[in-house]
């Protein structure tokens, strides 16, 4: 059952994007929508080959998209390597846990648009809010996943690997760390969900560059034909982000699951 | 638990009444459906407007008021139909919607922007030219008027985005990157504009030699088509009491410097200090040929928006400027002339 599915689901995911490409097509071209509702696919032709051989506002295309890769990469990287640092520590020992829960706990679901005024008066207008709005936006997911990774250990294997004798960093190296392994994978997925959702809040400080204040930029002038453009590029690269993350998953944690 | 149905009898009932309360009001005011508004809070005297609710007293109707971040905001809110009126939209975000061919039409103005929007450098940085901008950091709002002067300074001078570094920021945002040195300079309005030169600020002057060289900028007063051509009497309304908004700061200065000031946050002195600023043009002087002009005999002001379509193409904001016919059409005197009337 699991090998036949797959080959009959893609028949399913091209038949979803194909009835919404002929709509699009069917609704541009009846001229029923306003090209600023829905521009038409020449005319987000038009625009795509603008920005490839024109670039957007004085910068080649590939600038804005490699600076938006640098800041995501830059504030996912630090924070899920931090967050999860912190995370396994906070699953270990329940008084750090209580030391720095309730600011991961607050820092969570803090909207971040919440706090980007006092990033720009704290850290000013270069590359550092950005990426510590990222950082900030990873982090506490990162620790909440690895902390709960830790906690979901077995405590038979944790006994069992005791009575075998394991100091405290054996236990952890080999018992703790490859059972909360699929949890923390799966925190750092999540929070590059997030970092990614959150770009267009860090460009938006001060911008002039990146594909978030791109899209941001061509809505002040209703170019819905370059906001379209902005969204297709954000989103394929947020999925082939993502594909990246679970191929690593794979290979890591090829036991999860089973 | 044990009297499952007449609970959600009674649940039913208070649902329903709920509905009934909150429907009654549309349906006694179906004949005249509200007005919705797109504003900003600013020192002048369209806030006297709503802070003393002239257009609800004139038209009877109710008007929704709903501010606005910039006169993008207000472009969008018009197309998808949550906004009817723009009050005080900026002549670039008005000149970008009707070269897109937005059902927009510009019924009125407010003020010539002349020197209430202008350059502030900070004066240890030494800029006493345009040349001396070069290499360093001057903020603006993005897609507002005062972008659109300094980008105009910067091609005037023979300067482009490479030599100087203009970036995108509010005015908020403005004040707080002046603070931290990270900015030597920003095109801004008031209150931001007040703040900096309190702060170590200097006014760069540019406006004059800007709007000689045609990138005038002004803030005016945009309908929805379609609302106008359905409610042409809530646009007079609208215009009318914007008259005598004017007439009372006029007349009586000292009095509607305390409503602006109450309605929009700030002391009276800076309110007063703001509204000397703007030159606010009378809804007599905007139906003569310098400004809008009449119903058949388009004024200047129609050159000032196809010019600043043309740039805002040239910087590819746009993708291209209509005609100077264009921009005439979208002008629409005939409510300020009733209004007058």
């Amino acid at each position: 059952m699991d090998a036949a599915e797959p080959a009959r689901l893609w028949r399913w995911r091209a038949g979803s994007v194909a009835v919404l490409a002929a709509a699009w097509v069917g609704a541009t071209a009846s001229g029923l929508v306003p090209s600023v509702f829905l521009p038409s696919p020449g005319d987000l032709w038009d625009a795509a080959a603008d920005m490839v051989t024109e670039g957007y506002k004085d910068r080649p295309l590939l600038d804005h998209i490699g600076l938006s890769l640098l800041r995501v990469f830059t504030g996912f990287g630090a924070g899920a390597l931090l967050g999860t640092a912190l995370g396994l520590l906070m699953g270990w020992r329940g008084w750090i846990d209580a030391l720095f829960a309730p600011f991961i706990e607050f820092l969570r679901p803090l909207p971040q648009l919440a706090y980007l005024l006092l990033l720009i008066i704290w850290l000013g207008i270069g590359e550092a809010p950005k990426i510590v709005l990222l950082f900030l936006a990873a982090l506490p997911v990162a620790a909440v996943a690895a902390r709960d990774g830790v906690r979901r250990t077995s405590l038979a294997r944790l006994a069992a690997a005791r009575t075998l004798g394991a100091s405290e960093w054996q236990l952890f190296r080999h018992v703790v760390l490859p059972s909360a392994l699929p949890d923390i994978l799966i925190g750092a997925r999540l929070a590059l969900g997030i970092v990614y959702g959150t770009l267009i809040a860090a460009e938006i400080i001060a911008g002039s560059t990146g594909l978030g204040w791109m899209i941001v930029d061509a809505g002040r002038y209703l170019r819905s034909d370059q906001v379209f453009v902005g969204v297709l590029i954000i989103g394929l690269m947020g999925v082939a982000l993502d594909r990246l993350l679970v191929l690593a998953e794979r290979r890591i944690v090829h036991w999860a699951g089973r | 638990m044990t009297h499952p149905i007449p609970r959600r009898v009674a649940l039913g009932a208070a649902l329903g009444l709920g509905a009934l309360a909150l429907a009654r009001p549309h349906v006694a005011r179906a004949a005249a459906p509200p007005i919705n508004i797109g504003f900003f809070t600013e020192t002048k005297p369209t806030i006297i407007v709503k802070a003393q609710g002239l257009l609800e007293k004139a038209t009877g109707q109710t008007v929704n008021w709903t501010e606005y971040g910039s006169g993008a905001e207000i472009n969008a809110a018009i197309v998808a139909g949550g906004a009817d009126i723009g009050f005080g939209s900026g002549s670039s975000p008005v000149a970008a919607a009707i070269s897109q061919n937005l059902p927009v039409w510009l019924v009125g103005l407010v003020d010539n922007i002349g020197p209430a929007e202008e350059l502030t450098v900070r004066t240890a940085a030494n800029i006493h030219t345009v040349a001396d901008l070069k290499g360093h950091k001057i903020a603006t709002p993005f897609g507002s008027t005062s972008h659109f002067r300094l980008l105009g300074l910067l091609k005037l001078n023979g300067l482009t985005q490479r030599d100087v570094t203009v970036i995108d920021l509010r005015g908020d945002a403005i004040v707080a990157a002046w603070t931290r040195g990270d900015i030597d300079g920003a095109y801004i309005w008031a209150p931001a504009k007040s703040k900096l030169l309190a702060s170590g600020g200097s006014v760069f002057r540019t406006w004059d030699k800007l709007d000689a060289a045609g990138y005038v900028i002004a803030d005016t007063i945009v309908a929805r088509a379609g609302f106008a051509e359905q409610q042409p009497q809530a646009v007079v309304a609208l215009l009318r009491v914007y008259g005598q908004a004017l007439d009372f700061y006029r007349s009586k200065p000292e009095e509607a410097v305390q409503v602006v000031a109450k309605a929009t946050g700030v002391s009276a002195e800076v309110a007063a200090a703001d509204l000397k600023e703007y030159d606010f043009i009378s809804l007599h002087d905007q139906l003569t040929p310098e400004w809008l002009g009449t119903p058949g005999k388009p004024g200047r002001f129609a050159e000032v928006l196809h010019r600043t379509a043309q740039f805002l193409a040239e910087q590819k904001s746009i993708k291209s400027a209509g005609p100077l016919s264009l921009y005439q059409k979208a002008i629409r005197t005939e409510f300020l002339k009733q209004a007058l009337a």
